[in-house]
């Protein structure tokens, strides 16, 4: 399915269950979510990091609901706990069968994004491992000095915002010396394509929901 | 004609700070090999960033005037290769580049595909960044450029940390770009790898201006007479400051060092080299517990896993190939107060520290702020940082790219001083070898996943 209507799809989905409050729809859309993970045979460890990371976020919201809101509804704690495991496989769905570089393509051809925000976006990510590193390495320089830094300390978010000003800096004059540059049209190696498939499960999908949501109980 | 880049009375500055560069007038040949040589600091890395346009944009200001031929915008290859890419792969970088200068879609893949054979890096086109060594990441640089077919290539020390066989391979292809007509300008200190190749010499010391075919030879000629150190081979039985036993080092999933038994001798200087990509700063990584190894390393005869952070900060100090990450305050001074609180070095008093300052460059410099200075006063800041320190060992990660050769001089004769004082377990991984032959004692080899003293008879 095309990237940028996937994602719209969940988008929209989220936004409907957020102001809707069904049960059964929820798990129905977790359940599909789970055979959608299963078919792109999804590791068994990233599903048991699905379901165990929202876990205690999950149980918080639902005591507090259950037993310290004026209501003391089972079924609001219920629809919260299933509304947030909706969300986290909705957005496992997304990102297990798209890749990220497929996304900023998609987003700048098909939703006509500027190159700028897709490829910004992408070369952020693309530094995430290196800002994990980073922190450690600023750790280590430290206690090289003799100062020892937590995870707490200022220094460390000091030094770690400013790598990353000076890597943005560095990163828009490599993406101008490669010739980039903003708002001028470029051509694509790559295209990717919005087949009338694409919206026709888009739109079947949001009917399905909308009459889930109504008739459904 | 007019077959050159011309530039009048240019001179550039940051805010409110003397000009950091002025050219009266200068021209620069076309399809020609121009060298930029000078000490560091003296405006070279600057001088490139405002020829391809990315100067004053990205701050200070700038007057004069740069006339090019036609209107071609040159490609630059930065000092640091990790930060010039967007993207996660070579290949979708190339592709990048070609979008960007509206290649049609069909002509992508080919000439996609004949840059990265023309620099022989087919093999690495959908390696991650991240996996790549930076001579490997400057060889995907010069891929990029060579698809963007950019008359003019600029480049900033693209030999800073790469050994002699990396360096020859992007030597040959830049060789090979000339010939077909680019122009090619490289920023850099050690010019031994262009003697042959008879290039333009302009020089940045004192005033801006390309050298007479005599001065360059005069040049050429000391960069000529420098040789390889000639060392011993430790005595078996001398004391270990490291060892090694059974020790596995890998890198995403390739094994770069095993190792069944190695000393690094006590109160000596090692020198360690060694292909760039084999593993020499992964080695200094994991001997500070930065990545993960297998086997043993014991620090002083105990196990480097029984260290805690901060014994392990007490014993082993690192001078990280990067020198920003050296730094955690804003000014030079802070930096040297902070060294001076928690150093233990007795070489240096205030006294000696004074005079060392003056002798790296330096004393003039104390209220700067260290990310405003120029690579070579930053790398000096940051050995001279290390040094005060004054931990019983100490990891030395080319200590002396992107330093002039009066800059390793003084830097090497500092190291000398204090080893007297206070002799440290000094390791130095250097591909820059000039000048090095008296300071070092034994010379470590990286080769074959192997780790291997050389040099003549036991000492």
């Amino acid at each position: 399915m095309n990237p940028s209507l996937k994602l719209l799809l969940v988008i929209i989905i989220s936004l409907e269950i957020s102001f809707t409050n069904k049960i059964v729809v929820n798990l129905l859309l977790i359940g599909i979510a789970l055979v959608d993970l299963l078919c792109h045979k999804v590791k068994w460890q990233t599903l048991a990091r699905l379901i165990l990371l929202p876990l205690f976020p999950a149980l918080v919201i639902a005591i507090t609901i259950r037993w310290f809101s004026p209501g003391h509804s089972t079924f609001y704690a219920l629809v919260m706990v299933s509304r947030l495991y909706a969300y986290c496989f909705l957005g496992a769905v997304v990102t297990t069968s798209t890749s990220l570089l497929e996304l900023a393509h998609s987003l700048e051809q098909n939703a006509h994004l500027p190159a700028k925000f897709a490829y910004g976006t992408l070369a952020a990510i693309n530094l995430i491992p290196k800002t994990i590193q980073e922190v450690k390495t600023i750790r280590v320089a430290a206690q090289m000095r003799g100062i020892m830094l937590h995870f707490w300390s200022p220094q460390l978010y000091f030094k770690a915002i400013l790598s990353a000003l000076k890597w943005s800096d560095d990163l828009a004059q490599a993406m101008e010396s490669q010739g980039f540059v903003e708002g001028q049209p470029r051509t694509h190696a790559r295209i990717i394509r919005v087949r009338p498939l694409d919206w026709f499960i888009t739109a079947s999908s949001l009917i399905l929901l909308q009459t889930g949501l109504i008739w459904l109980p | 004609m007019n077959e050159q880049i011309q530039i009048d009375s240019l001179q550039f500055s940051y805010q409110d700070q003397p000009p950091i560069l002025q050219i009266p007038h200068l021209t620069i040949p076309l399809h020609h090999l121009t060298l930029l040589h000078g000490p560091s600091g003296s405006g070279k890395s600057t001088f490139l960033k405002i020829l391809a346009g990315l100067l004053p944009k990205y701050g200070g200001s700038l007057s004069g005037r740069i006339t090019f031929p036609t209107n071609v915008k040159p490609a630059l290859m930065f000092q640091d290769p990790s930060m010039q890419f967007a993207l996660d792969t070579p290949r979708h970088e190339i592709e990048f580049a070609l979008e960007n200068l509206r290649v049609p879609r069909h002509k992508i893949p080919n000439r996609t595909a004949a840059a990265l054979t023309d620099v022989g890096i087919t093999k690495l086109a959908d390696r991650q960044f991240t996996t790549l060594s930076g001579g490997e990441q400057q060889r995907a640089t010069l891929a990029v450029i060579v698809a963007m077919q950019k008359e003019i290539i600029l480049l900033d020390e693209p030999f800073a940390s790469l050994d002699h066989h990396n360096r020859d391979l992007i030597l040959q292809q830049l060789v090979k770009l000339q010939q077909r007509g680019k122009t090619i300008i490289i920023a850099d200190h050690d010019l031994s790898a262009y003697t042959q190749l008879d290039p333009n010499v302009i020089s940045f010391r004192e005033d801006v201006r390309t050298l007479t075919p005599s001065e360059r030879e005069q040049l050429f000629q000391q960069f000529r007479s420098l040789s390889q150190p000639t060392t011993s081979l430790p005595d078996p039985t001398a004391a270990a400051a490291i060892t090694l036993q059974d020790f596995t080092l890998s890198r995403q999933n390739s094994c770069l060092i095993q190792q069944e038994q190695l000393n690094i001798i006590k109160s000596h200087i090692t020198l360690l080299t060694g292909e760039s990509g084999s593993g020499k700063s992964t080695l200094f990584q994991a001997f500070i517990n930065l990545v993960p190894h297998q086997g043993n390393i014991q620090v002083n005869q105990r196990p480097l896993r029984k260290y805690s952070r901060r014994q392990l900060g007490q014993t082993i100090g690192l001078v990280f190939q990067n020198a920003n990450d050296q730094f955690m305050n804003v000014t030079v001074n802070d930096e040297l107060n902070l060294s001076l609180t928690h150093g233990h070095h007795p070489y240096f008093t205030q006294q000696r520290l004074a005079t060392v300052l003056k002798q790296l460059g330096l004393s003039e410099l104390k209220e700067r702020v260290v990310y405003s200075l120029s690579g070579g006063q930053r790398k000096k800041l940051q050995i001279l940082l290390m040094l005060m320190m004054g931990q019983p060992i100490l990891l030395m990660d080319e200590p002396f790219s992107g330093l002039d050769s009066r800059s390793i001089r003084a830097v090497i004769d500092l190291i000398r001083n204090c080893q007297v004082v206070q002799p440290q377990t000094i390791i130095i991984i250097s591909h820059q070898l000039a000048g090095l032959a008296d300071l070092i004692d034994y010379h470590l080899v990286l080769d074959h996943q192997h780790l291997r003293y050389q040099g003549g008879a036991t000492r």
